[in-house]
C-alpha cells in the first residue's frame, strides 16, 4: 500500500515537472486538437470522405464573401464553374447568381454521432448544391479538409494502437526473457535479432503482400496495425531484457522469491514496473515512427485503399510536382504529419527529462 | 541529350521485348523497308526495290549497293537470309518476330539470289508483309558463331562492349553506364546522303539520360538539361505558357497509339495443383455475360475522366484500333456513354438486385456481387482512372475492392497464376491490325481475358479468329479493312476490353535543331538523321 501512493506521489511530482515544460504543452494541445477533431469528424467536417464532385476537380479554397452589391452581409460563397484556359490550367469562375450563405449546423449526408445515434448536422457547411471547399478539393473534387479529419482516425490511431501493441508485445517477451535468462533468453533473443535483421520496410512490403485482396477497410487497417507493430516490438524487447537482467538481481526480488511468489506475479509486479519510466518514453518517441509507416505504405498505394482517406494515401496525389504547383493545398496531409510527428517527439522528450530524475532518486534510494 | 526513364534489358534485337530496349536497337539496326512517318505508307529502306510475282507469294528484294555495317564490312543478301533463317526462325531462340512470320505454323522460305538479291517465297499470301520487312537486319560475321555455339540468347547482353554491337544504322553505341546514360555517336560508314548530297547524319552524339521517373523527366528539362520532353496531359499548363521563355516549342500530334482498358477474367480453367477454379464460378458467370460488360462500359465517365487525370486533354476510346491507327480505325463502333441508369437497368434485367437491402447487387442465386479490381501501382494516371472507375461500379451496388499491385505482379497474375478477377492496364498499339493477333486471336499469349485457347470459347471469339487469318492474306485494302472493321465491331459489342481514354502525344521539344518535322505516326525524332543542331546553338 505504502510503495503504490509512493509511486503515485512520483508521478505526481513528473508531472508537475511536464507541466512547467510550456513546449511539451503545447504539443499536448495541438495532438489533443488533432485527436479530437478525429473522434469528432463526421460532425465536423462538412462532407463526407467519398462525397466527391467531379465538376469541381482541384477546386481551390473557396473564398467567402462579406459583402452583397456592397452592402455588408451575412458571409456566403458563390457557386463556381470550371473552364480551362488556353493553356488548358483549371480556371474556377464565381458565379455570382449562385449564393449560399455560410451556415452552423447544417443539414448533410446522415452519419453516425459518435457511433451513437443517427444525425444529419454538420457542424458547418453550405446548403447542397453549393460547396465549401475550406482547404480546398483534391481530384475528384472532395474536401480537403473532411478527408484531412477522417484520414487523421486512421493516422493517428495507427501509432497508438501499433505502439500499445508493440509495447505490450515487447514487455511481456523482454520480461520473461530477462527474469528467466538463459536457454529461453537465448532463443527469445535471436528472435528478436531475426526480426530487426530484416530491413523494416521490406518486411513491411512481404507482410502486406500477404494480406487478402477481399479485406475491408477496416480489416486492412488493423492488418496494418499488426504489421507495424510486428515490426516495433523486438527493439524496446532487448532493452526491456537488459533491464531485467540487472532489476532480478535487487533485493526485493529476492525478497519476493522467498515469499513464495509466482514468478509471473514477480515479472508483472516487481520488475516490470520498473522498467516503465524508460519504456513510456520510448514508446512516445516510436509512435512517430508508427505514422510515417503507415504513410509510406498507403504513400506507394499498399496501405488504406482509396476511397478511404489517411494521411499518407492522401499525400500520394502530392506526388508530382505539377499538381503541387497548381494545388499546393493537397500538401496539406503533409504538414499535419510533420505537425503530430513534432508534437510526440517534444512529448517523448519532455517526458524523458521528467521521469530520468526519479529513475536516478530511485536508484538511490534502493541502493 | 534525350532521355529514357528505365534501362535497356538487352542489345539484341531479336529477343528483344521490351520498349527500353528496342529505343536503344533503333538507333542500331535498320530493316528492308520503313514506314514513312507522315503517310505511314510502306518505303524501301535497306533494299533500293523489290518484285512481287504476280500471285503475290514470291518477293524479290535487291539490296542498296555501298550499304556497309559501322565496323566498314558490307551489307550483303547472305546478312538477310542469316538473319530469317538462323535468328527468326531458329527454335532455339525465343524471337518475338517468329509469330508474325508464321502463317498457320507454316514460315516463309528465305534464299539467296546473289550478293544483292534475296527472294522471299510465302506460303500463303500475307498482306502485311511489307511492313514487316521493316525487321532490323543483323550482321552475319558478327553472330555467326554465336549461333552457332548455341549461345545466341546470351550474345550482346548489356554487359557486351559497345563497340561490339554492329549495326547499319545512323548511330553507334559507345558506353553504356547502367542506371545513368546511354551514349550513341555518329556513325561514319552509313549509306544515306541528304538531298545536298551531305553524308548522313549531321549530329555527332545523342545521349539519352535514365531517369527514374516522369517527375524528373519534367524537372530536367525545365532545367534545360534534356531537349525533348513527352509531355503528360497535367503538365501542359505548367509547360505550354513557358515556350517562349524556355525556348522550346509544345507539338500536339494528336491521339496515342496506347489503349487503357478494363477487362474481367473469362478464364474456365482450373489451378492444376489444387484443382481450384482460378474464377469462382458465379463470378464467372457475370464477367461471361455480354450484358454485365456492358453495364460496365456505361459507368465509365471517360470525358470526366479525361478533365480530371488529363486537364481535359485527351479522347474517348470506343474501339480497338484509334484515331491514331488511320486507316484501319473503324469509327462505327458502338459506343457506349456515360449513363449509370441505363447500366442499372441492364444490370436488372440480367437478374441483379439488392435482395438484401445493403447497398449491394446480388445475382439471382444470391451471390453478392463483389469482385477484386487491380492496377500497378506507380502509375499515378491509372491509379485515378482506376478510382473515378470504382466509385461508380460502387454506386451501381458493386462491392469493388481496388487494389494496386506492383507490375510484374500484376504480369505474374495475369500470364501465369490467372488469379485475378478485373483489372485495368493498357498496351501499345500500331497501325497495323494483324500485328494485334497474340492479343485478338483466342490462341494468343495476350489475350487476356482467356488466354492460350485451344479452340475458341465463343462464336464470336471465333468469327475473330476467322477474321484475322482471312485479313493477313486478303491484299486487297479495301476488303481488308471491311474484315478489321468487322472486328472492331465485334469487340465494341462484346467488350472483352471495355476501353476507357486515349491519351495525347504531346512534345516539348528545344528549338535548336533543325529539320525537325514531327508527324503523328513518326512522332519527334523518325528523321534523326536528318536532323541537325541550328547555327547559334551549338
Amino acid at each position: 500500500m505504502n510503495k503504490q501512493s509512493g509511486h503515485l506521489s512520483e508521478f505526481q511530482i513528473a508531472f508537475r515537472h511536464f507541466r512547467r515544460n510550456r513546449l511539451a504543452w503545447t504539443g499536448v494541445m495541438i495532438l489533443s486538437l488533432l485527436y479530437g477533431g478525429a473522434v469528432l469528424a463526421d460532425f465536423l467536417s462538412p462532407y463526407s470522405f467519398k462525397d466527391e464532385n467531379r465538376n469541381y476537380s482541384y477546386a481551390p479554397p473557396t473564398s467567402i464573401h462579406f459583402f452583397d452589391n456592397g452592402r455588408l452581409a451575412w458571409p456566403y460563397v458563390n457557386g463556381m464553374k470550371l473552364s480551362f484556359d488556353e493553356y488548358n490550367k483549371r480556371v474556377y469562375q464565381r458565379d455570382p447568381a449562385k449564393h449560399y450563405p455560410l451556415q452552423f449546423l447544417v443539414k448533410g449526408e446522415e452519419y453516425r454521432f459518435l457511433g451513437l445515434f443517427p444525425c444529419r448536422r454538420h457542424f458547418f457547411g453550405v446548403e447542397a448544391p453549393g460547396r465549401w471547399y475550406l482547404l480546398g478539393a483534391d481530384a475528384r473534387g472532395r474536401d480537403m479538409f473532411s478527408r484531412l479529419l477522417y484520414g487523421g482516425r486512421v493516422s493517428l490511431t495507427i501509432g497508438l494502437m501499433g505502439a500499445v501493441i508493440a509495447f505490450s508485445l515487447g514487455l511481456i517477451i523482454g520480461g520473461i526473457s530477462g527474469y528467466y535468462g538463459g536457454r529461453l533468453d537465448n532463443f527469445l533473443m535471436r528472435l528478436c535479432e531475426m526480426f530487426m535483421m530484416v530491413p523494416g520496410f521490406y518486411l513491411l512490403l512481404a507482410l502486406r503482400a500477404a494480406v487478402p485482396d477481399n479485406f475491408n477497410s477496416v480489416q486492412v487497417y488493423f492488418s496494418i496495425v499488426i504489421i507495424l507493430s510486428f515490426i516495433g516490438w523486438a527493439g524496446l524487447a532487448r532493452i526491456v531484457r537488459g533491464m531485467c537482467l540487472s532489476l532480478r538481481e535487487r533485493e526485493y526480488v529476492l525478497a519476493a522469491k522467498s515469499l513464495g511468489l509466482s514468478d509471473i506475479r514477480i515479472i508483472l509486479r516487481h520488475i516490470l514496473p520498473h522498467t516503465l519510466s524508460y519504456s513510456i518514453f520510448a514508446v512516445m518517441l516510436s509512435i512517430p515512427g508508427y505514422i510515417l509507416g503507415e504513410s509510406a505504405l498507403s504513400l506507394i498505394g499498399l496501405g488504406i485503399q482509396d476511397p478511404y482517406a489517411s494521411w499518407g494515401n492522401m499525400l500520394s496525389d502530392a506526388m508530382s510536382i505539377v499538381r503541387i504547383k497548381f494545388a499546393p493545398w493537397i500538401l496539406s496531409p503533409a504538414f499535419l504529419i510533420f505537425l503530430t510527428v513534432v508534437c510526440f517527439n517534444v512529448i517523448g522528450d519532455a517526458l524523458r527529462d521528467c521521469l530520468d530524475p526519479m529513475l536516478k532518486a530511485e536508484g538511490h534510494r534502493d541502493g | 541529350m534525350l532521355s529514357t526513364t528505365s534501362d535497356p534489358r538487352s542489345f539484341n534485337d531479336i529477343i528483344a521485348k521490351e520498349t527500353s530496349t528496342t529505343l536503344v536497337t533503333g538507333h542500331i539496326f535498320e530493316g528492308l523497308t520503313t514506314t514513312n512517318a507522315f503517310t505511314t505508307k510502306v518505303e524501301p529502306h535497306l533494299a533500293e526495290r523489290w518484285e512481287v510475282s504476280p500471285d503475290g507469294l514470291v518477293w524479290t528484294f535487291y539490296l542498296k549497293e555501298g550499304v556497309v555495317w559501322n565496323d566498314g564490312r558490307p551489307l550483303t543478301a547472305d546478312d538477310v537470309v542469316f538473319t530469317f533463317n538462323d535468328l527468326i526462325y531458329n527454335p532455339d531462340i525465343p524471337s518475338s518476330a517468329r509469330d508474325i512470320f508464321t502463317i498457320d505454323g507454316k514460315i516463309f522460305k528465305v534464299e539467296k539470289m546473289d550478293d544483292h538479291t534475296v527472294r522471299f517465297t510465302l506460303p500463303v499470301k500475307f498482306a502485311p508483309f511489307l511492313r514487316g520487312m521493316s525487321q532490323p537486319i543483323l550482321p552475319q560475321h558478327k553472330l555467326k558463331k554465336a549461333v552457332e555455339d548455341g549461345r545466341f540468347n546470351f550474345t550482346w547482353g548489356i554487359d557486351t562492349a559497345p563497340e561490339k554491337i554492329v549495326g547499319t544504322g545512323p548511330f553507334r553505341l559507345t558506353r553504356y553506364d547502367p542506371g545513368q546514360r546511354l551514349i550513341f555517336e555518329r556513325n561514319p560508314f552509313y549509306w544515306k546522303k541528304s538531298e545536298e548530297g551531305d553524308s548522313l547524319p549531321y549530329l555527332d552524339q545523342i545521349v539519352y539520360l535514365i531517369v527514374q521517373n516522369a517527375d524528373v523527366e519534367l524537372l530536367k528539362f525545365m532545367e534545360g538539361t534534356l531537349d525533348s520532353y513527352s509531355v503528360r496531359g497535367m503538365d501542359y499548363p505548367l509547360l505550354k505558357p513557358l515556350e517562349k521563355d524556355g525556348d522550346f516549342t509544345v507539338y500536339d500530334l494528336g491521339p496515342d497509339m496506347g489503349s487503357q482498358f478494363i477487362f474481367f477474367n473469362q478464364n474456365p480453367g482450373k489451378n492444376p495443383n489444387t484443382g481450384k477454379p482460378f474464377v469462382e464460378p458465379h463470378k464467372l458467370a457475370w464477367f461471361r455475360n455480354a450484358a454485365f460488360r456492358r453495364a460496365v462500359a456505361h459507368a465509365i465517365d471517360k470525358d470526366k475522366i479525361i478533365e480530371i487525370v488529363n486537364n481535359n486533354l485527351g479522347y474517348p476510346q470506343h474501339s480497338p484500333m484509334g484515331p491514331a491507327a488511320g486507316f484501319f480505325h473503324n469509327p462505327h463502333v458502338v459506343h457506349y456513354d456515360y449513363d449509370l441508369e441505363k447500366a442499372r437497368e441492364i444490370l436488372r434485367g440480367t437478374g441483379f438486385m439488392d435482395k438484401d437491402k445493403d447497398g449491394f447487387l446480388e445475382d439471382e442465386k444470391g451471390n453478392l456481387l463483389e469482385f477484386s479490381f487491380y492496377t500497378n501501382a506507380g502509375n499515378t494516371e491509372r491509379m485515378d482512372i482506376a478510382a473515378i472507375i470504382r466509385q461508380d461500379l460502387e454506386g451501381l451496388g458493386m462491392k469493388v475492392n481496388f487494389r494496386a499491385l506492383e507490375f510484374n505482379t500484376l504480369v505474374s497474375r495475369l500470364t501465369s497464376t490467372f488469379e485475378w478477377e478485373a483489372v485495368l492496364l493498357g498496351l501499345t498499339g500500331g497501325i497495323e491490325p494483324h500485328f494485334g493477333k497474340n492479343v485478338w486471336m483466342s490462341s494468343g499469349q495476350l489475350h487476356m481475358w482467356y488466354p492460350r485457347q485451344e479452340s475458341p470459347a465463343t462464336e464470336w471469339e471465333k468469327r475473330i479468329d476467322e477474321i484475322f487469318i482471312q485479313g493477313v492474306q486478303e491484299l486487297d485494302e479495301k476488303k481488308r479493312k471491311q474484315l478489321y472493321d468487322e472486328y472492331q465491331l465485334i469487340v465494341s459489342e462484346q467488350l472483352p476490353l471495355i476501353y476507357t481514354i486515349l491519351g495525347v502525344k504531346i512534345y516539348a521539344v528545344r528549338n535548336k535543331f533543325g529539320n525537325l518535322k514531327p508527324a503523328p505516326y513518326g512522332e519527334i525524332f523518325h528523321n534523326l538523321e536528318e536532323i541537325y543542331i541550328k547555327e547559334g546553338y551549338k
